[in-house]
């Protein structure tokens, strides 16, 4: 899967998660730009992708992610 | 006030030791201890008399802190002020206080805007310096405020605790007595956001210490920041809200934090089977689960949790909050505020040093929340909590008597969200539904009543008067609510609703 797949798929998922259908992810957003990203909403986010991509996160990966990029990046190295 | 002269004796004794580590940097208590100086001075300059209330605009920033202890030693108390949250709750909070001066180390044009308001920016003013720098403490009685803080109220209008330096001294002279092993070497983590009063304990107590204090930074998401502190700066001493284990719960299995020594909970329930799994990741921590409302000071009961006696106290899953602290009283009532024997569940009432003498400018809700017991001096506070007192004497909790509720570890009242859904809507039937979702977290939800306009509008509303950890996560409009057989908002319906969508 390459990372097109992967941000198209992710889309899905935050519109889903943020109830936001007009949502479009891009390498430089992060939590700072999306209201309604806060701890509660990383957690469905980050458990949606682990069901969604069927994968699993550790918590020093979730640390190390600034941004969608990253977390692009690290689905994108497990699949 | 002896918690200063224990502060300005850290920065005496340990000039050279870290006092603070903010966004990827260490300060000294050389440098800390310089700014607040100076920064004293700048208020000083401005207001010659003492006793006065001064806003702070909490950043991220070494300024922030030390503003907060250049009110103190100056004589006066502050207030601290989210730019995060609503500018009409800020303002609301600002004329309610009657702030005429507010530090901050950035500019907040809306506020600045206020006209009867003067902003002193202090990052212009107050460079850091390695200097030493003697700090004097203004004389003031220990019966006037130390600090001002607003939580939720129900009428729609955010509830002023005043609390004075005898009662913040109490609170730090309790602490001590509970006979923590803690030194200049301890790592302190700080998780709260400065308008909650368990940041206080988080930042106070190291500086009495002259240990360093580890803030969480507020860019990031809480719970990953929260962890990586503890982890990365090997942290001795965390007073967290028992919602980041729930966050924390499906990585546990690589979580192993040795050179954590105590692990402490407040601002919300903390359940036993947590308790267990967490005590696991922390092995040579003691686990305390600690009580206590802003009106009586940070925290005023504590329990040390131990896995032997998991099942004999913890009360519906939920873990004891012990026993009072030395300057504190407990004790349960019935609804005829008569004292309850052991055993029998009541209203929570504490009184003691560490009490606030009453909200701020509110004789109503006063006369509603204190009381004397017996017509004898001693006031009591009634806290809404229901509770037991067991076997061992320990106070067991077990729920609310209104609807205030927690989200992660924030005093919510159902109905302060209520209030202003009524006000956008015109409608008379709204309802604020908590749901504790699949992690362990709190989610409001939001009814009303055969609305026809755009939920969304409601939610622009909302976003303009309370803060973010108060907005509804879903808002529906249903025909007709159910009620109850005397008439009232059937809520279990309505959760039932919320269950089945």
């Amino acid at each position: 899967m390459n990372e097109d797949i992967v941000t198209n798929k992710l889309n899905q998922i935050f519109r889903k998660v943020f109830k936001d259908p007009g949502i479009k992810v891009t390498n430089e957003m992060a939590a700072k730009d999306v209201e309604k990203w806060d701890s509660l909403s990383h957690l469905i986010l980050i458990s949606t992708i682990e069901s969604e991509f069927r994968i699993k996160f550790k918590l020093k990966e979730l640390i190390a992610m600034k941004n969608v990029g990253d977390l692009i990046q690290s689905i994108s190295s497990k699949i | 006030m002896k918690t200063l002269e224990k502060i300005k004796n850290s920065c005496e004794k340990f000039p050279e030791r870290n006092a603070f580590f903010i966004n990827d940097k260490f300060y000294t208590y050389k440098e800390f201890s310089y700014l607040v100086s100076n920064i004293k001075d700048l208020i000083e300059k401005e207001e010659t008399k003492k006793g006065n209330l001064i806003g702070i605009i909490i950043n991220d920033d070494i300024y922030t802190y030390s503003s907060i202890f250049a009110i103190l030693f100056s004589g006066n108390a502050y207030v601290p002020i989210n730019p995060d949250n609503p500018i009409d709750r800020n303002i609301n909070i600002i004329e309610q206080a009657g702030i005429k001066i507010i530090l901050t180390s950035e500019r907040i044009p809306e506020l600045e805007n206020h006209k009867k308001l003067k902003t002193l920016k202090i990052s212009d003013t107050s460079k850091i310096e390695n200097k030493i720098q003697p700090l004097v403490i203004s004389d003031i009685s220990d019966n006037e405020s130390a600090y001002l803080l607003f939580t939720s109220g129900s009428t729609g209008i955010p509830k002023g605790v005043p609390i004075t330096r005898k009662a913040l001294d109490s609170f730090v002279d309790s602490f001590f007595l509970l006979d923590y092993k803690i030194n200049q070497n301890d790592g302190f983590l700080q998780m709260f956001d400065l308008t909650f009063d368990l940041s206080i304990m988080s930042y106070v107590i190291p500086l009495c210490i002259g240990a360093c204090v580890y803030p969480v930074p507020s860019n990031v998401i809480k719970y990953t920041g929260v962890y990586d502190i503890m982890e990365t700066h090997e942290i001795t001493f965390a007073l967290m809200v028992p919602s980041i284990l729930s966050f924390l719960r499906p990585y546990f299995n690589d979580i192993k934090l040795e050179k954590l020594r105590y692990s402490l909970f407040c601002g919300e329930a903390l359940y036993d089977d947590i308790a267990g799994e967490w005590s696991e990741c922390v092995p040579n921590a003691l686990i305390q689960n600690v009580y206590g409302p802003t009106e009586a000071t940070i925290f005023c009961l504590t329990y040390n949790w131990n896995k032997k006696y998991s099942e004999k106290k913890s009360f519906n899953g939920i873990v004891s909050i012990g026993k009072p602290m030395n300057n504190v009283s407990a004790i349960i009532v019935d609804e005829n505020l008569k004292i309850l024997p052991d055993g029998e569940k009541g209203e929570l009432c504490l009184s003691g040093n560490q009490l606030t003498e009453g909200y701020w400018k509110d004789i109503e809700k006063n006369k509603e929340s204190f009381f004397k017991l017996n017509n004898k001096e001693k006031l009591f506070y009634r806290t809404g909590d229901i509770c037991f007192i067991d076997e061992g004497g320990d106070f067991a909790y077990c729920g609310r008597l209104d609807n205030q509720i927690k989200v992660q570890g924030f005093r919510v009242e159902l109905s302060e969200i209520e209030h202003h859904v009524r006000q956008i809507t015109g409608l008379a039937n709204v309802a604020a539904i908590p749901l504790v979702n699949k992690f362990g977290n709190t989610e409001i939800y939001l009814f009303v009543e055969n609305y026809q306009d755009d939920a969304n509008k409601i939610h622009e509303y909302l976003k303009l008067k309370i803060p973010q950890y108060m907005l509804p996560v879903d808002i529906s409009s249903i025909p007709v609510f159910p009620l109850t057989s005397n008439g009232k908002i059937n809520r279990k319906a309505l959760l039932e609703l919320i269950k089945l969508s």
